[in-house]
């Protein structure tokens, strides 16, 4: 791949900077001077990429071979690598809200952490994010009846609020915790949480294949999940290795085998998702 | 007839006439290698020529834990039958009656979508057994090769199934005969075939043990019957039948027969079978069944298996 890498200028703006032009469906194909003018917000304000970050190495001549490396923390920088399609960011450092989100192919690194509504309505693509993820973490947008549609959002660390929320395809796994609200209006879709999973878990999820996966301790299931079974299920095997192969989350293999309690909701809303939680001991 | 001799058994210059067929290979896991195999058994039972038999089948090969999906031991099943429609039956009822009611069991897709001629939706129509309860497992959209399962609750526990399985188009019908002075060398070398035939991925020996010994002709005298015993070819009527092919000192015979995913590959395996085979004292001649290639559209030299190669 061919690399072009971002040096920030600046640090800590008050006022975020909205730059989905950071994104390699908009880098590739131009020269280095067009990639300095591209236009980005600062509030209410048209400026351009190259007042904020220094821009040198090669651009590619399509997406899939262009590599963007954004050098340093950029928690200000918003909606990097949105509604991208292919090739690769890396971001060696935080970023800002929105990264990734409406993302259909490609793949994001973030050395950091990111701010809320990483990932949102994705459809495709991979997203590792090797610190925490803020609140509504492949989620829906206000009004919008869908989340995340496909691809894969790996955190190693905690999640927030919503995460998942309205999902409907992919894969979310969460190596830490979850806040309350994980997978809220599920109708499809995966979820791992490696680490402790808080209330509301799962809440008015429907069916769909919507299902949320526990390795680690629960705060408390609502009511409206009904328990089924402790079991094996060997489909869990399928996915266990998955986690290990393709994310590179070994301690998953820990889990093959490991019988889980199985519980069916939200039967609030007449849901048949389920909530898997491993058996402790 | 001229002949070639490999080790000093004759060859005789003829093929093997073998046909298209479809293939479909079935990944089956279980608990342990017991029930995998348990349930290929099941599966692959009466299921040696479409003469009489819904498809032909029979087990490729045991496969260890890390060529598995879900990394439990497995063994992989062909199912060939004529034609793409004609193999969706016989996979849906084989699976549905020999796999799905086998304990710890699950069935995976044996060829890729990029290798298979077309996809059939063997576990979408397995589904339904869940009567509603069943669960639809998506893997890798968007990031991985997209696949689909499905999770059918059964009284053990749950049974998955992948969604669609790869079939081919294949090649059935690959054979060569054993000639030998008695019924043990020729079993043996018959056994001794069959064993290095299945080293060769891809192929599957439906008969019994792999073999035939009963191989038949087309039609009989009688009206009702389409296939009768290959009567130029059975010894014990070598002086009294006319036309009989059987040769001086011959007095056992014994086909192995073979279907492929691929041409090559039967023609490898019918080559890696004949010089087993003729390692064994007291097989005197090999050769193979065809039609005068009325019947199939591969015709199968023996010659061109061995590479030409006499010794």
């Amino acid at each position: 791949m061919m690399e072009l890498r971002l040096k920030p200028k600046v640090s800590g703006l008050s006022i975020p900077l909205e730059a989905e032009v950071i994104s390699p469906d908009v880098i590739a194909g131009k020269t280095l001077r067009e990639v300095e003018e591209l236009r980005v917000y600062h509030g209410n304000r048209a400026e351009t990429l190259g007042e904020y970050f220094e821009v040198e190495g090669e651009v590619a001549p399509n997406p899939e071979e262009q590599l963007i490396v954004v050098e340093g923390d950029v928690p200000w920088v918003k909606y990097i690598g949105a509604e991208m399609t292919a090739g690769k960011v890396v971001v060696k450092g935080d970023a800002g809200m929105h990264l990734g989100s409406k993302m259909s192919g490609g793949e994001i690194i973030v050395e950091g952490s990111v701010g809320d509504w990483a990932g949102a309505e994705m459809a495709g693509g991979l997203i590792r994010i090797r610190g925490d993820a803020g609140d509504l973490l492949g989620a829906a947008y206000r009004g919008s009846p869908e989340g995340m549609r496909g691809g894969c959002i790996y955190v190693e660390g905690s999640a927030g609020y919503e995460t998942g929320t309205g999902m409907r395809r992919g894969l979310i796994v969460i190596g830490g915790d979850a806040a309350p609200f994980t997978g809220a209006h599920m109708n499809g879709g995966v979820i791992f949480i490696l680490g402790r999973a808080a209330k509301r878990l799962g809440a008015q999820m429907r069916g769909n294949g919507s299902l949320i996966i526990c390795l680690g301790e629960v705060e408390e299931l609502l009511p409206t999940f009904v328990y089924d079974t402790t079991y094996t299920p060997t489909f869990m095997r399928i996915y266990l290795k998955t986690l290990s192969e393709k994310l590179g989350i070994k301690r998953a293999e820990e889990y093959i085998g490991r019988a889980f309690r199985r519980y069916r909701g939200d039967r609030a809303v007449g849901g048949d998702g389920e909530i898997l939680v491993v058996e402790r001991g | 007839m001229e002949m070639m001799r490999v080790n000093g058994v004759e060859i005789e210059d003829t093929f093997a006439e073998a046909f298209r067929m479809w293939g479909c290979r079935v990944i089956i896991t279980a608990k342990n290698q017991k029930w995998a195999d348990t349930a290929a058994m099941e599966m692959t039972g009466f299921a040696t020529s479409v003469i009489m038999c819904d498809c032909e089948a029979g087990i490729e090969r045991r496969l260890n834990e890390d060529e598995t999906p879900d990394g439990r031991p497995g063994t992989a099943v062909i199912v060939f039958a004529h034609s793409k429609k004609t193999l969706i039956e016989p996979l849906v009822r084989r699976i549905g009656q020999c796999v799905l009611t086998c304990p710890t069991t699950a069935v995976y897709n044996g060829i890729p979508e990029e290798e298979a001629d077309a996809m059939l939706d063997i576990g979408r129509r397995l589904r339904f057994f869940g009567d509603g309860y069943q669960v639809k497992m998506r893997l890798g959209d968007g990031w991985l090769r997209r696949r689909r399962f499905w999770r059918i609750p059964v009284m053990e526990g749950e049974f998955l199934i992948e969604e669609m399985l790869g079939a081919k188009k294949g090649v059935g019908g690959g054979n060569f005969i054993i000639m030998g002075v008695d019924e043990d060398s020729t079993l043996e070398a018959a056994e001794r075939a069959v064993e290095a035939i299945h080293r060769v991925p891809g192929v599957i020996t439906p008969f019994p043990g792999g073999l035939c010994r009963s191989g038949s002709k087309v039609g009989s005298r009688y009206p009702f019957l389409r296939a009768s015993t290959n009567t130029p070819f059975c010894p014990a009527i070598k002086h009294t039948y006319l036309e009989s092919q059987v040769p001086e000192g011959v007095n056992s015979i014994i086909e192995v027969v073979l279907n492929g995913l691929d041409e090559a590959s039967i023609r490898k395996a019918m080559a890696e079978g004949i010089r087993a085979a003729v390692e064994v004292e007291g097989v005197r001649r090999i050769t193979a069944v065809n039609f005068g290639g009325k019947l199939g559209k591969y015709q199968i030299y023996l010659r061109d298996c061995l590479g030409g190669e006499a010794s």
